[in-house]
């Protein structure tokens, strides 16, 4: 199988979807096919991606029912593999051939997660989508503008960047959080019950950021991770200022912190827009589908009363007025009005259930509640966490690049961006080789004995001379690179228990 | 008994409202001893003195108690018009005429007379002091006599006159403050106190007074000035009958301050202070009016409801018949005199919080319902401040409070407003401690006879350093640098001393320090005398601790509130944020209980987050909930474990890792850590129960490696077979 000339110099990578349920007969096979990336590819090729990818699904299931393929490694290619919903996959397909091409088959799955959990979250599940109407024509145009929006984040150039060894020191699917002082943890704490308590007795949830990091937040962890994955993407302070300066959003360089510098690559978004209108496949036109597309550029903005507005879930049919924007929650599967109060580096995003809430009137008698009564606190509370904020290179521990995640609660953290950057790319790749093994183990100790955790710890002196590390320890994780380290393993040993006792309160530290 | 029924339904028999928030309580204490002539009140030493023609008796009512026996002395026959004792008891002064007064030493017997030096001046009468220069002051028509009384020449010594015309004046040993009336109306006044720091005078100030008609003035009495002190500061209060008004007066060091006016709703007004509250009783329209006059509010407390007599009955006039047999034929008679004489003619309210019935020698005490108050008002915040300032009767002001916070909370009251409420409370511990009141609630002296009550007990706190430090500040300190202070200072003790002692009148408030300083003899035997006094323990502050909050607000209403974890979570954060606002340390029970909640509630991911970000901060106690709550959840265990491990306790630290089947992980963990303390069976058993012959082979040699002995005890032999049964 091959790629046809033209799409192969501008698209290394393929990203589909598919649902097994679908065109099992012969002659009906496109309409197995949900989602395929790039659209423009020929019918052909695309069946044959999925053709390929469905056998060897079919195929491993004899062997291993519950878990059947994840990856397959070819020389030139990787696909990875993963089952959104019950017999709905989704199969990316990346090349090996360019020498940044060195990947992490988890982070590249965890794009594909990312994709699907937040897709769920705006337009629910999937398969309800299909059996919605069966014919196909919701659920695909709802993917392919919603999948569209979500690579545009990715996109540098022409090309798309995808997650690869420079971001081993990274994960994928975790919330940065601010690390906050107990009076300011007891400040936030005591404005998200004022908060609660304007929405008066119907149960609402409430997550608060500080810049690009989780402050507070009482939702359930997955609702947690996706909201605040949207946050970032599209509602912080920074996403909004890459929005209104009609910057492509870089995700790479500048998740977590707020670097402005290297956004400079130019990918308006008139040219995505573009790429819509000329690419769309015609089945897509036929239909005329009342879309969201929550994952649109430079569509939220500060309104003047401290609200982010957004007409992305359209205007109200009497009124200009733009609607409310709603999200599904994953755990109770209930449909929650999203309001996003900002404040210089706060955000503050409440979520209250639809169904208690009459209409956009009641909204804005919301809005106008919260104003009266928790904007000065809001105000203290940005006040105090701004004072406590080191800055984007707050977490930056010198002489370590360190990656810390803990997988219990989803939460990461890592040594800044920047700081990574100076790191070589040999130290990178060897790093990311070190993580794909500690991935395998970990995966076969889920097998092996379900509930128990298996401790790891690993110190690899690299052909660079700098030293890799990776301790799992209970559900924790840390991996670093230490390039500038004395040749001994005591060092390396002695520098992973001096972090682990002044940052990570010992949970490293095991002898 | 049926008495006994009834006694109860008649607890509070004034008969004309049962709803009351001053009361006087039953039996009140009987001065009358036969041949009675009159009464006499020495407020000085807290004395009611009553007279036959050749003896005084008199009660102490330092301490009230309706049972006290008097003791007596003997004295000459002759007219009184006033008789006082010396601050130590030793010297008796009477007055005889307007033209003499005879002191008698009680240790010598000796006595010795004191004239006019002139017929047309005349005596309006005397009292003792404490003053440094002086033991004793005349005042008379033509100006203050102050003397001292030599003991070796057994007579009194001119120090000092003050000349000047006076028509009456009034004085109270509780203010040390004497306030001379002169002029037509008797509305210029001069002030002296003589306190132990000295003698201030004050500025020569006018009362104001409203004129019925356009050429009458009225002339101001006696008995329509009052001096009350309130938070040891002095007040005077003037009623004006034209007006209708009371109006207040405020005594700085150097200025007199109008601070508004009350309104008079009867032609008779007296004024009683009890715990630096202040009562007008409107005695035509028997009813009472609380005020709190803390932060210059003039707003009362409480609506005006009518003095109350509690305790009487029947039933107890009959019991004290049969009990103590000591009643007279006449007691049930005259309990009825007493209801119908409340607010009678005869009636004399005594400074601070007395009343005499002159009519029948009864002296009653005026209390203050608390209980009543807080419950009749409906504004939080301001009945906790105003309980919280309560020192008379602090355990019951805590109990209150801690009952009102509990009841907004069952009641579930918006979280702002429990929050507001909780404020108050936390504030008023956390300056409870920082004075160092709230150590001190055992024997603080009620009322010692030389000093103020109410201020006794501020002083005492705050200590010797502080006082003097703060009194040798020099006078030139502004009035309105004073007010403003003591307007901007919240806080209920600093308030009392920087007033009292810096800009104030109130030398007399540091008297317990400024005797033993500079004071001899006299003064050992005084405070030796005042020691006596200090029968009754009392609780100095009605501040409730983080602890109290746990004991009696949160443990009660969680059983209560079973339902509503969110709402208490909130209560429970803002209580903590308070608490971290004023640096208070938490109860841990308090943590334990949100715990509780949030893992009830299956909201492990904030319980988590409260962990991370120590909002629930790490103990012991926290550690054991957390393992508890988290056999649902494998998270909170985790979070339990990390706290053990953070607070260094290894023993349970490692018997966990060990229920949990990570024994190696145990075992190079109590190697490092040094701990011995867990039985070697246990790892040897988990080991045994993985079923892994290697790593029981390894424990086992584990210990027969560093135990010294183990390899003869049973346990090894026992694991040791174990090992070979799995290999096999």
């Amino acid at each position: 199988m091959g790629l046809t000339s033209e799409s192969d110099a501008k698209e290394a990578m393929k990203l589909c979807m598919f649902d097994l349920r679908r065109g099992q007969t012969e002659g009906q096979e496109l309409d197995k096919i949900l989602f395929f990336y790039p659209a423009d590819l020929p019918i052909t090729n695309q069946l044959s991606v999925i053709g390929l990818s469905e056998g060897l699904i079919t195929f491993t299931r004899i062997f291993s029912p519950d878990a059947p393929c994840e990856v397959i490694e070819a020389e030139k290619h990787c696909h990875v593999f993963y089952e959104v919903e019950a017999d709905i996959w989704m199969v990316m397909v990346v090349e090996k051939e360019n020498p940044e091409s060195i990947w992490r088959v988890d982070a590249l799955r965890s794009v594909l997660k990312e994709i699907h959990s937040l897709f769920v979250m705006f337009h629910g599940y999937i398969r309800a989508l299909v059996d919605k109407e069966p014919s196909g024509g919701l659920v695909r145009s709802h993917l392919y503008y919603f999948i569209m929006d979500f690579l545009s984040d990715f996109s540098i150039g022409k090309k798309l960047q995808l997650p690869n060894f420079r971001d081993s020191l990274k994960e994928q699917g975790t919330l940065q959080m601010l690390t906050v002082g107990r009076e300011a943890a007891i400040e936030v704490q005591s404005l998200v019950t004022l908060l609660e308590s304007c929405v008066g007795n119907k149960q609402c949830y409430s997550m608060t950021m500080f810049q690009d990091l989780l402050v507070s937040t009482n939702l359930s962890p997955i609702d947690t991770l996706n909201l605040f994955t949207y946050a970032v993407l599209r509602l912080t302070p920074i996403a909004l200022f890459r929005g209104a300066s009609a910057w492509s959003s870089l995700r790479k360089t500048d998740t977590a912190c707020s670097t402005y510098a290297g956004a400079l690559q130019v990918t308006s978004i008139s040219a995505i827009d573009q790429y819509y209108n000329s690419h769309d496949p015609p089945s897509l036109r036929r239909h005329n589908y009342p879309l969201v597309r929550p994952l649109q550029h430079s569509k939220w903005s500060k309104g003047k009363d401290g609200f982010l507005t957004t007409d992305i879930w359209g205007t109200e049919v009497n009124s200009l007025l733009p609607m409310c924007p709603t999200i599904w929650l994953h755990l109770t599967e209930e449909k929650m009005f999203l309001l996003a109060y900002q404040h210089r580096g706060l955000t503050v995003i409440l979520l209250v259930p639809v169904s208690s809430v009459s209409g956009d009137q009641g909204i804005s008698m919301l809005k106008q509640q919260i104003i009266e009564n928790a904007s000065l606190k809001m105000l203290k509370v940005e006040e105090k966490l701004s004072r406590g904020w080191g800055g984007e290179n707050a977490y930056h521990v010198s002489g370590y690049r360190y990656l810390l995640v803990d997988g219990d609660r989803y939460v990461s953290r890592a040594s800044p961006p920047g700081k990574v950057t100076t790191l070589t790319k040999e130290s990178l790749v060897a790093l990311s080789k070190l993580r794909e093994e500690v991935d395998l183990e970990k995966a076969r100790a889920k097998w092996d004995n379900s509930g128990r955790e298996k401790d790891i710890e690993i110190c690899i002196r690299a052909k660079n001379n700098s030293w890799l590390i990776a301790r799992l320890v209970r559900g924790k994780e840390l991996y670093m690179v230490l390039e500038k380290g004395s040749e001994t393993l005591l060092f390396a040993a002695d520098a992973t228990e001096k972090f682990s006792e002044r940052y990570c309160n010992g949970a490293f530290s095991l002898d | 008994m049926t008495g006994e029924l009834s006694s109860s339904a008649l607890s509070c028999s004034s008969g004309s409202n049962a709803l009351s928030h001053v009361y006087i309580q039953y039996p009140p204490l009987r001065c009358n001893v036969p041949g009675s002539r009159s009464l006499f009140y020495d407020d000085s030493n807290k004395l009611i003195l009553s007279l036959t023609p050749t003896q005084v008796f008199s009660w102490k009512i330092a301490t009230y108690n309706p049972y006290a026996a008097p003791s007596s002395d003997r004295i000459s026959e002759g007219p009184v018009l006033s008789i006082r004792y010396s601050l130590d008891l030793k010297l008796l002064a009477i007055q005889r005429s307007s033209q003499e007064i005879q002191i008698w030493n009680k240790d010598t017997g000796d006595t010795f007379s004191q004239k006019c030096r002139s017929e047309s001046e005349s005596i309006l009468g005397f009292f003792w002091t404490d003053c440094p220069t002086c033991e004793i002051v005349f005042v008379k028509t033509s100006g203050l006599d102050m003397y001292t009384y030599g003991t070796e020449s057994r007579n009194l010594q001119l120090v000092q006159t003050k000349k000047l015309s006076i028509s009456w004046y009034i004085y109270t040993h509780e203010s040390r403050l004497v306030l001379l009336a002169s002029g037509m109306q008797c509305k210029s006044f001069t002030g002296f106190q003589l306190s132990s720091a000295g003698i201030i005078r004050l500025p020569k100030f006018e009362m104001v007074m409203a004129k019925p008609e356009a050429n009458s003035n009225p002339i101001l009495a006696a008995e329509d000035v009052h001096i009350i002190t309130v938070y040891g500061r002095i007040y005077c209060l003037q009623f004006d009958k034209v007006a209708m008004l009371l109006r207040s007066y405020r005594f700085y060091r150097d200025a007199v301050v109008q601070q508004g006016s009350l309104p008079a709703y009867s032609d008779r007004i007296a004024v009683s202070v009890v715990d630096n509250v202040l009562l007008v009783h409107q005695a035509e329209a028997k009813v009472v009016i609380v005020y709190d006059i803390y932060a210059d509010s003039q707003v009362p407390i409480s609506a005006p409801l009518p003095l109350c007599l509690r305790g009487y009955s029947r039933a107890n006039v009959a019991a004290s018949h049969t009990s103590t047999k000591t009643s007279e034929a006449s007691e049930s008679k005259n309990l009825s005199d007493t209801e119908e004489t409340t607010y009678g003619d005869q009636w004399q309210f005594l400074v601070p919080d007395l009343v005499l019935d002159v009519s029948n020698g009864s002296l009653w005490k005026i209390s203050m319902d608390l209980e009543g108050i807080s419950a009749s008002s409906s504004e939080v915040q301001l009945i906790l401040e105003f309980l919280q300032r309560r020192k008379l009767d602090a355990e019951k002001a805590k109990q209150l409070s801690l009952a009102i916070v509990r009841t907004i909370i069952l009641e579930r009251k918006p979280v702002p407003m429990v929050a507001r409420a909780m404020d108050v409370l936390l504030a008023a511990y956390s300056q409870a401690i920082k004075t160092g009141s709230y150590y001190k609630r055992s024997i603080t002296e009620e009322i010692s006879p030389s000093n103020a009550p109410n201020a006794a007990v501020g002083e005492t706190i705050t200590g010797i350093d502080v006082s003097r430090s703060i009194n040798q500040e020099p006078e030139s300190v502004t009035r309105n640098d004073s007010s403003k202070r003591s307007i901007m200072d919240g806080s209920i003790e600093k308030t009392e001393t920087g007033d009292l002692l810096e800009p104030g009148l109130l030398g007399g408030e540091d008297l317990p320090t400024g005797h033993s300083q500079t004071l001899g003899p006299t003064n050992n035997q005084l405070n030796s005398s005042a020691s006596q006094r200090n029968q009754s323990q009392v609780t100095s502050s009605a501040a409730t601790s983080p602890a109290d909050f746990y004991n009696y607000v949160f443990s009660p209403t969680v059983e209560e509130m079973m339902g509503d974890g969110s709402y208490l979570t909130a209560i429970i954060v803002d209580f903590l944020r308070s608490c971290s606002l004023e640096k208070l340390k938490v109860y841990p029970n308090t943590y334990v209980l949100l715990v509780q909640i949030l893992a009830r509630d299956e909201r492990y991911a904030e319980l988590g987050l409260f962990i991370i970000n120590k909002i629930i901060e790490p103990s012991k106690e926290v550690a054991l909930q957390l393992l508890d709550s988290g056999r649902q959840n494998q998270q909170i265990r985790k979070l339990g474990q990390d706290i053990l491990r953070q607070l260094s306790l290894h023993h349970d630290y490692i018997l966990l890792l060990v229920q949990d089947g990570y024994y190696l992980e145990a075992l190079r963990y109590a190697r490092k850590n040094k701990v011995t303390t867990v039985r070697p069976s246990l790892f040897l058993e988990a080991a045994y129960v993985s079923k892994d012959p290697q790593h029981l082979a390894a424990v086992l040699r584990f210990f027969s490696d560093f135990i010294p002995g183990f390899k003869s005890s049973p346990d090894h032999n026992t694991y040791h077979r174990f090992v070979a049964e799995l290999n096999s």
